[in-house]
C-alpha cells in the first residue's frame, strides 16, 4: 500500500502545475509541429529523409537575428524574410543537389544531405562564428496571465504564429491547384506525370516549402534564444521522432505529433529534470518504432 | 504420386477476397498449367504456395508434408522453388554468381556451387554468358536466368510465374523447349501463363482461375472449349492452340 | 551506392602463371592494391618521424579496419545501418572497464569488446526483425539507439558517466597495450586491418557472402532460393558489430580517454565508419582501403593547412567533399580504378591474341 502511495505521490501534480505544464508543452510543441511538418512534407513527396533539416531552422534563426540587428525589424515582422530566403535556398539545393540522388540508393541520399548539413554548419560558423548570439526584445520576459496560468508572450506569439502557418499550409495543400499537385505527386509520381504535372517543379517547390517552414520555426524561437551554428540539431532529432510518431508523410500527424512530443517533454522535464528531455523523446521514439512504426495514422500518408 | 496438394486456399486482404477456396494438385513429373484473366489471383496463389503470403484459410502440402505458412526459404529447402513474374535478378552480380546463390542451397562449398551453377547455365544454353552482369542482360536472357537460378536449387517442383511474358515468338519457343527439357529431368511444374500457345504445348492439365476461384480443370483441349472459360476470357487472351 | 563486384572481370586464367591468375581476377587485384597500400602505411615510420603525422597514419589504418566492418553490413548485406558507432563505443567501453576495473589486459579486452559489440548486434537484429523495421525505419532506429545509449552512458556511474573513462599513460607496458612511442600502435592497427581485409575477402567469396549480396540485391528473390534472410541479416550485424567492437577497443587504448559525447556522435560515426567505404566504393573489396587512405589524410590536411586555424573550414570543405563524392563518384574510387583496370586488361588480352 505504501508503495502504491509513493508512486501516486511521485506522479502527483497540483492542478496549477499540471495545467501550466500542459500550456508549456503545447507552446513548445507548436514549434516541433512546424519543424516536423516541413520534414514530413519533404518525405511524403520525395521519399527522402532530410538529414540537413535542422540547419534550415538554424539559418532561419540567424536571418531573424540579422534582420533585427541590421534592419531593426522585430523578429515576428521579419518572418517573411526568413521564409522567402530559405525557400529560395531550399529550392536551389533541391534543384542542384538533391534531385540528382532522388532515384539513388538511400545511403547516397543520406550522405549527400549529411554533407549539406556539414556545409551549412561550417558556413554559418565561418561567417558568424561559434559565439552564441541572441537578440533581446523589450517584451521577451513579459508574461500574459490567465487565471493561474502564465503565458510567456514570445512563446505565445510563436504558438499562434505556428498555428496560423500550419493551418495556412494545410489550406494551401488542400484547396489550391498547386497544393493538389503536390499531394498528387506524394501519392503517385507516375500518376502525377501522366496528369501533366511537372514533377521536377513540384519537388523544388516542396523542398523549398519544407525548409522555409522550418526556417520560420527557427525565426519564431529567436527572442532571447542563444543561437549557435549547431542549434538546429536537437530540433531535427525531435522532428524525426515527431514525423515517425505522426506517420511519415502525414501532415496532420506531424502537427498533432509535435504537440504530443511537446507535452511528453514538458511532463518528463517536470518529473525527471530538464536534461532528460532528449531521453524522453528517444524513449518515445524507440517505443513508436517498435510498436507502431506506421505511426498514429497507420501508414496513411495524407498530406 | 501427388507432389503438391493445395486445399481450400483462401486469401483475404481486408474486405477483398483475392483467392477463394482454391484446391488443386500436381502429380510428380507433371506439368500443370494455370491460366486466367489478369488479376484473377494466380500470383496470389503462387505467393501463398511458396510462403510469401500466409493463407487466410486452407493448406498446402508438398510431398505429403504440410508446408502452409512456412517461410519462402523453408519452402525452397523442401524442394519447391518459384520464379517471379517480374524477374528479380541480382543485378550487380554476374550471371554465374546469380546462379551460385541458388546452388548454395545444397552445398557450403564454393567450388561445388560454382560447378553446379555452370552445369545449370550450360543446360539452359547460357554457358558463355557467365561473366556478364545480370543487370545488363536483355529481357529474354534475364528470364532464362530466372529459371537457371531456380533450377540450381535442385527443386523437385518448379513454380514458373509467366516465364514467357514479354518474349518474342522465337524466344518463347526456346523457353518452351527449355521447360520441356526441365520436365524430362523429372521436375514437376506449375506454370502460370498468359500465352495460350505455351500452355497448350506444354501442359498435361490446366486449371483456370477467375476472380480468385477455380472455374475449370482438365485436359487442355477440353478446357479451352469449356463455355465458362471462354466467357471468362472473352476479349482477353487469344485461343490459338 | 552502386557497387562494384567482380563483374565482367574474371577473365579465364590462361596458363599457370601466378601473375596471370592474379591479374585476370579483379577481386585478387583489389586484394593486391589493398595490401600494397597497407605496405606503404607499414613502411611509413621509416620516413615519418613527427608524432603528429604518425598519429594520422595510425588513425587512417584503424579507420580502414572500422570501415571494413561497416562495409560488411551496409555494403555487403545492404542494411541501412547509419549509427554503426554504437558497436565501436561498446567495444571501447568494454575494453576500458575490463582494464581499469578488473586489470584485464587489453590484448584480451579488445576481443571481449568485440564479443560485447556482437551481442549488441544480435540485440539490434532481434529487435528490428521482430518489429519489422526495414530501410528508413532501421536507419532511424539505429540513430535513436545511439542517442538513447549516449544518454544512458552519460548517467551510468560505472562507466564514468559524463566524465568518461581515462587510462593513465604512466607506465607503458606491452601487456597493458600502452606504449611510449607511436610505432607499436601502428603495427597493432596494421595487424587488425590485415585480418580485417582477409576476413572481408574470404567472406565475400563464401556462401555467407554470396547470401549477403543476394539479400542486398533482392531479399524476396534470395528467399525464393533458400536464403534465410533473417538469419543472414543477423549474421552481418554480428560480424560487422564484432569487428567494430574490436576496433573500438583499440581506439580507446590509443586515445586513452573516452566519453559519451565523443563516441556516441554522428559526426564521428561518419568519419570513422562511413566515409572510407563511401569514398572508396561501398560494397567493394578495396573500397574501405582506397577510401580510407584518402579520407583521414584529406581531413587532416584541410584541418591543418587549409583551415589556417579556423575550425569552420573543415566542415565546409569536408561537406563539399562528401557531396562531390556522392554526385561524381557513385561507385567510389574503386569504380574508377575498376574501369581503368578493364581498359588495361582489354588491351593486354587483345595484344596477346
Amino acid at each position: 500500500m505504501n508503495f502504491i502511495m509513493s508512486i501516486i505521490d511521485f506522479f502527483y501534480m497540483p492542478l496549477e502545475i499540471f495545467s501550466q505544464t500542459i500550456v508549456n508543452g503545447l507552446l513548445t510543441g507548436s514549434i516541433y509541429s512546424l519543424v516536423a511538418i516541413g520534414l514530413t512534407l519533404i518525405y511524403g513527396v520525395m521519399i527522402i529523409l532530410n538529414f540537413a533539416h535542422g540547419e534550415f531552422l538554424m539559418l532561419g534563426m540567424y536571418i531573424s537575428f540579422f534582420s533585427f540587428t541590421l534592419l531593426g525589424l522585430d523578429p515576428y515582422l521579419a518572418l517573411p524574410i526568413s521564409a522567402i530566403l530559405i525557400f529560395a535556398l531550399g529550392a536551389l539545393i533541391q534543384n542542384v543537389l538533391v534531385s540528382q540522388v532522388l532515384d539513388s540508393h538511400p545511403l547516397n541520399q543520406i550522405i549527400l544531405l549529411l554533407g549539406v548539413s556539414m556545409l551549412l554548419i561550417g558556413l554559418a560558423q565561418f561567417f558568424w562564428t561559434a559565439e552564441p548570439k541572441a537578440i533581446h526584445v523589450s517584451y521577451e520576459t513579459e508574461v500574459f496571465k490567465l487565471g493561474i496560468l502564465r503565458f510567456s508572450i514570445p512563446r505565445t506569439v510563436a504558438f499562434f504564429s505556428a498555428m496560423i502557418i500550419s493551418f495556412s499550409l494545410f489550406l494551401f495543400l488542400q484547396y489550391t491547384k498547386t497544393g493538389a499537385a503536390i499531394r498528387a505527386v506524394s501519392q503517385s509520381r507516375a500518376g502525377a506525370v501522366l496528369m501533366g504535372i511537372n514533377v521536377k517543379y513540384i519537388y523544388m517547390l516542396t523542398f523549398g516549402l519544407g525548409t522555409a517552414v522550418t526556417a520560420v520555426a527557427g525565426a519564431l524561437l529567436t527572442p532571447n534564444y542563444r543561437m549557435i551554428p549547431t542549434v538546429g540539431a536537437p530540433y531535427a532529432v525531435t522532428a524525426f521522432v515527431v514525423v515517425v510518431l505522426g506517420t511519415m508523410g502525414n501532415f496532420i500527424g506531424a502537427f498533432i505529433g509535435g504537440l504530443i512530443i511537446g507535452l511528453v517533454e514538458a511532463f518528463a522535464g517536470f518529473y525527471f529534470g530538464g536534461d532528460v528531455k532528449i531521453v524522453a523523446s528517444m524513449f518515445v521514439f524507440i517505443l513508436i518504432l517498435l510498436f507502431k512504426p506506421a505511426g498514429l495514422f497507420g501508414g496513411k500518408t495524407g498530406i | 504420386m501427388t507432389i503438391l496438394r493445395v486445399e481450400n486456399l483462401t486469401m483475404r486482404f481486408g474486405g477483398l477476397v483475392a483467392v477463394k477456396d482454391l484446391s488443386l494438385s500436381v502429380e510428380e513429373g507433371e506439368i500443370l498449367g494455370m491460366i486466367g484473366p489478369n488479376g484473377a489471383g494466380k500470383t496470389t496463389a503462387f505467393n501463398m504456395i511458396s510462403g510469401y503470403y500466409k493463407p487466410t484459410e486452407g493448406q498446402v502440402f508438398f510431398q505429403g508434408q504440410n508446408i502452409t505458412g512456412l517461410r519462402p526459404d523453408q519452402v525452397c529447402n523442401r524442394g519447391l522453388t518459384r520464379t517471379f513474374q517480374v524477374v528479380k535478378p541480382f543485378s550487380h552480380l554476374t550471371v554465374l554468381e546469380n546462379v551460385m546463390v541458388g546452388a548454395y542451397a545444397h552445398t557450403n562449398k564454393n567450388q561445388v556451387a560454382r560447378d553446379k551453377a555452370r552445369e545449370v547455365l550450360d543446360f539452359l544454353g547460357m554457358g558463355d554468358k557467365t561473366e556478364l552482369l545480370a543487370g545488363g542482360l536483355p529481357i529474354a536472357l534475364r528470364k532464362r536466368l530466372e529459371i537457371a537460378k531456380a533450377l540450381a536449387t535442385e527443386p523437385k517442383m518448379l513454380l514458373l510465374d509467366e516465364a514467357m511474358a514479354g518474349l518474342r515468338p522465337r524466344e518463347t519457343d526456346e523457353v518452351i523447349e527449355l521447360v520441356r527439357k526441365v520436365s524430362k529431368q523429372g521436375v514437376a511444374l506449375l506454370l502460370v501463363e498468359h500465352v495460350m500457345r505455351v500452355i497448350m504445348s506444354l501442359a498435361d492439365r490446366i486449371v483456370v482461375i477467375h476472380h480468385g476461384e477455380k472455374i475449370a480443370e482438365g485436359e487442355p483441349q477440353a478446357v479451352v472449349r469449356d463455355k465458362t472459360v471462354i466467357d471468362a476470357y472473352l476479349g482477353e487472351a487469344q485461343v490459338d492452340a | 551506392m552502386k557497387t562494384t563486384t567482380n563483374s565482367q572481370t574474371k577473365g579465364k586464367s590462361q596458363g599457370g602463371s601466378l601473375w596471370q591468375s592474379i591479374f585476370m581476377d579483379w577481386d585478387r587485384v583489389q586484394l593486391v592494391i589493398s595490401f600494397a597500400l597497407l605496405a606503404l602505411l607499414a613502411l611509413s615510420p621509416l620516413v615519418v618521424k613527427s608524432p603528429y603525422y604518425m598519429s594520422i597514419i595510425i588513425l587512417t589504418t584503424l579507420y580502414i579496419f572500422t570501415g571494413i566492418s561497416w562495409n560488411i553490413i551496409a555494403g555487403f548485406s545492404g542494411q541501412l545501418l547509419i549509427a554503426h558507432i554504437s558497436f565501436l563505443a561498446f567495444g571501447a567501453y568494454t575494453t576500458f572497464v575490463l582494464y581499469i576495473t578488473y586489470g584485464i589486459t587489453p590484448w584480451v579486452g579488445i576481443f571481449v569488446g568485440g564479443v560485447v559489440a556482437a551481442l549488441l548486434g544480435l540485440g539490434m537484429a532481434f529487435v528490428t526483425l521482430r518489429y519489422g523495421l526495414k530501410m528508413d525505419y532501421f536507419a532511424l532506429f539505429s540513430i535513436a539507439l545511439m542517442v538513447a545509449l549516449k544518454a544512458l552512458f552519460l548517467k551510468w556511474k560505472f562507466v564514468g558517466s559524463t566524465i568518461g573513462l581515462t587510462i593513465s599513460l604512466g607506465e607503458p607496458g606491452f601487456s597493458k597495450m600502452i606504449f611510449d612511442t607511436k610505432e607499436p600502435y601502428l603495427y597493432i592497427a596494421l595487424g587488425l586491418t590485415v585480418i580485417g581485409i582477409m576476413v572481408q575477402y574470404r567472406l565475400y567469396h563464401s556462401k555467407m557472402g554470396k547470401y549477403f549480396l543476394a539479400i542486398r540485391e533482392d531479399e524476396d528473390a534470395a528467399a525464393a532460393l533458400g536464403v534465410n534472410t533473417s538469419l543472414y541479416n543477423t549474421l552481418a550485424l554480428v560480424i560487422g558489430g564484432a569487428m567494430a567492437g574490436v576496433g573500438g577497443g583499440f581506439y580507446a587504448m590509443y586515445v586513452t580517454h573516452i566519453e559519451p559525447p565523443q563516441v556516441f556522435d554522428l559526426g564521428f560515426n561518419v568519419e570513422i565508419m562511413m566515409a572510407a567505404p563511401i569514398i572508396g566504393g561501398l560494397g567493394s573489396l578495396a573500397g574501405p582501403v582506397l577510401g580510407g587512405v584518402v579520407n583521414k589524410p584529406f581531413a587532416e590536411f584541410v584541418r591543418g593547412f587549409v583551415a589556417g586555424g579556423n575550425p569552420a573550414v573543415l566542415p565546409i570543405v569536408y561537406g563539399l567533399f562528401l557531396i562531390s563524392v556522392i554526385l561524381f563518384l557513385p561507385r567510389g574510387l574503386t569504380g574508377v580504378v575498376h574501369d581503368l583496370y578493364l581498359k588495361v586488361r582489354r588491351r593486354y588480352t587483345s595484344n596477346k591474341a
